[in-house]
């Protein structure tokens, strides 16, 4: 089936797309926002430079009429997000988000019901539309550059008047190997630190419930969970999480999860492989020491 | 000016997991129906955005009679009014054909709110399919919206930081959660004025669907055995904890 990736150009996402793609072609075109080479190869490319999706829809559907695609694949992100609803109903394409699965024949699964249940659809007609969720597939290596036909957006219906991306010092999330999260159950601002240190020792990074960043202990951008980032760590700390299926969402490919929680009652419990039935401010700073002095 | 947020009643979306359990492929009807919590949060936005524009602010839904009551907890949060376009689809195209349907009545929105994901359907999607069919501008994960001028500028909470973006003309803005938007918890007074405010209703349509089949909705096993580390001693817990992370090796 003739396949179009559009993503911004970043090696993982880029490549876990393609590996998705296999499963309905050889070799998928792509549209590549951002700027610099577009890494892999592929059939067909066109970029657009610094992009704001919505401006994009009219282009974007009237490659895809052109060139007749049948699948064409996003990953869950404000891009996938911005352009898969307008796109479907733009193209009367059927669109499925957050995709989890992919089997023969176009079925597909995605998560509902805030990851409790898991619903199969098979998709009748092309063009289609499918946003990947993160993490589910293994990027594919991508070889070498493709050079692109670079491309305006038609639409200024948005203006960008300014970007920020925060600073990280240390590892960015989805790359940890090793997270440690705090929730509610953390108490106070101040108390994420102990949390930054035993992150720092062990190599990691540090993530937040949705309850952590609704009281502003830890910035949007930190929230791990079905509508915030997908992570797959070695180890994963759970500290002052009560375990809801929204936050397990961003989680499931996680190889250990750790809980600390003083509740023993609480759903994270349920996905933990060890768990301490504790308050965390008295396990944390001794774990911390502890990890230190191992070194 | 008139701001509409669309809002949604699911099934109770804290039910923890391992109480979960279908009927006829969705949520068992005996879950508790409440507002979807991405719907409130598009609520509160939409409040403190009327407060400062003076502006009127309608709560949209698709639904069914049932979900009257708990919309209204929308209006006591400070919404004028409550329209609800008549229909149990859950096809997002049909859903957004529908809430089109209500905006149409409305005829002079400026402004349209929603949630970023349904609290059920986990999906995204049914704002921007809206946005398209009325030739309007879609933004997702929007956090702040202000008004300037003949402007809007919002700020998108994207996954290493944020954009700031401007737009002019109607547009449907999906809202992310920000500690600002924490949806406030109406007053007892408020909750009883509401069931006074006045509820349009509409009969919906069941056309446009997508081409999708439902084959199947089934809930994961989950296996996960915890391995529970005695805590008595902090200590102690910690050097058998860390043990058996290097002995399995995921240290
Ligand atoms: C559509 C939708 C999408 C969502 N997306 C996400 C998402 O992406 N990510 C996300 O996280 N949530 C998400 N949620 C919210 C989710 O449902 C929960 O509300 C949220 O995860 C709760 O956060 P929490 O565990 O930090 O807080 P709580 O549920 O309040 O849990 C706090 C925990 O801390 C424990 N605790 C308290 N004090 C201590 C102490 N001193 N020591 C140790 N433990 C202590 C308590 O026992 C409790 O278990 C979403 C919800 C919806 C409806």
């Amino acid at each position: 089936m003739k396949t179009l990736i559009i993503e911004n150009i970043d090696l993982k996402k880029i490549g876990e797309l393609v590996t998705v793609s296999k499963q309905f072609c050889d070799a998928p075109d792509i549209i590549a926002l951002g700027e610099g080479d577009i890494p892999g190869s592929f059939g067909k490319a066109w970029q657009f430079g610094q992009a704001v999706p919505a401006n994009l829809v009219s282009t974007v559907s009237n490659i895809i009429k052109q060139e007749n695609y049948e699948v064409i694949l996003m990953s869950v992100s404000t891009l996938g997000s911005g352009l898969a609803g307008p796109l479907s109903a733009a193209l009367a394409a059927p669109a499925v988000t957050e995709v989890t699965a992919i089997h023969p024949d176009l079925v597909v699964d995605r998560p509902v019901y805030g990851g409790k249940a898991i619903i199969q659809h098979k998709i009748e007609s092309t063009p289609t539309i499918l946003t990947i969720r993160r993490k589910y597939f293994e990027p594919a290596q991508l070889d070498g550059t493709t050079a692109a036909t670079a491309l305006d957006a038609v639409e200024d219906k948005v203006t960008l008047v300014a970007e920020t991306h925060e600073q990280t010092d240390g590892i960015p999330l989805e790359d940890a190997n090793v997270i440690v999260s705090g929730g509610r159950g953390i108490g106070d601002p101040e108390n994420f630190s102990m949390l930054q240190e035993m992150a720092h020792q062990l190599n990691g990074a540090v993530g937040a419930s949705r309850g952590a960043v609704d009281e502003g202990w830890a910035s949007p951008t930190k929230q791990i969970g079905q509508t915030g980032k997908i992570v797959a760590p070695s180890v994963y700390f759970a500290v002052g999480i009560s375990g809801a299926s929204q936050h397990l969402a961003g989680i499931a490919n996680s190889k250990c999860v750790v809980a600390i929680n003083k509740d023993e009652d609480a759903n994270i419990f349920n996905r933990a492989r060890f768990g301490v039935v504790c308050d965390y401010k008295k396990i944390v700073p001794i774990l911390t020491q502890a990890i230190m002095e191992g070194k | 000016m008139h701001i509409a947020v669309l809002a949604k009643v699911v099934p109770d979306y804290e039910v923890p997991a391992m109480d979960f359990e279908l009927s006829n492929n969705r949520a068992h009807e005996r879950f508790s129906r409440m507002l979807g919590l991405y719907d409130e949060n598009a609520i509160e936005t939409g409040i403190q955005l009327k407060a400062k524009t003076s502006s009127s602010l309608t709560i949209i839904s698709y639904g069914t009679d049932g979900d009257v009551q708990f919309l209204r907890k929308g209006v006591a949060m400070g919404a004028d009014k409550l329209i609800l376009v008549k229909g149990t689809s859950d096809d997002p195209s049909v859903i957004a054909q529908n809430l089109k349907l209500a905006v149409e009545e409305l005829g002079d929105v400026d402004l349209i709110l929603a949630g970023q994901q349904s609290a059920d359907m986990d999906r995204g999607i049914v704002p921007g399919i809206l946005a398209q069919m009325l030739g309007a501008t879609f933004i997702p994960q929007v956090g702040y919206i202000e008004s300037k001028d003949d402007l809007w500028n919002v700020n998108q909470i994207t996954s290493t930081g944020k954009r700031e973006l401007e737009f002019k003309g109607l547009g449907v803005l999906s809202i992310t959660s920000i500690p600002e938007n924490v949806p406030r918890i109406p007053a007892v007074r408020a909750i009883f004025a509401a069931k006074k405010k006045p509820v349009v209703k509409l009969d919906g349509v069941d056309q446009g669907k997508m081409a999708l089949q439902e084959i199947s909705v089934e809930i994961p096993k989950s296996e996960s055995v915890c391995e529970f580390i005695n805590a008595d001693d902090p200590n102690e817990a910690v050097k058998t904890l860390l043990n058996r992370l290097t002995e399995e090796r995921f240290i």
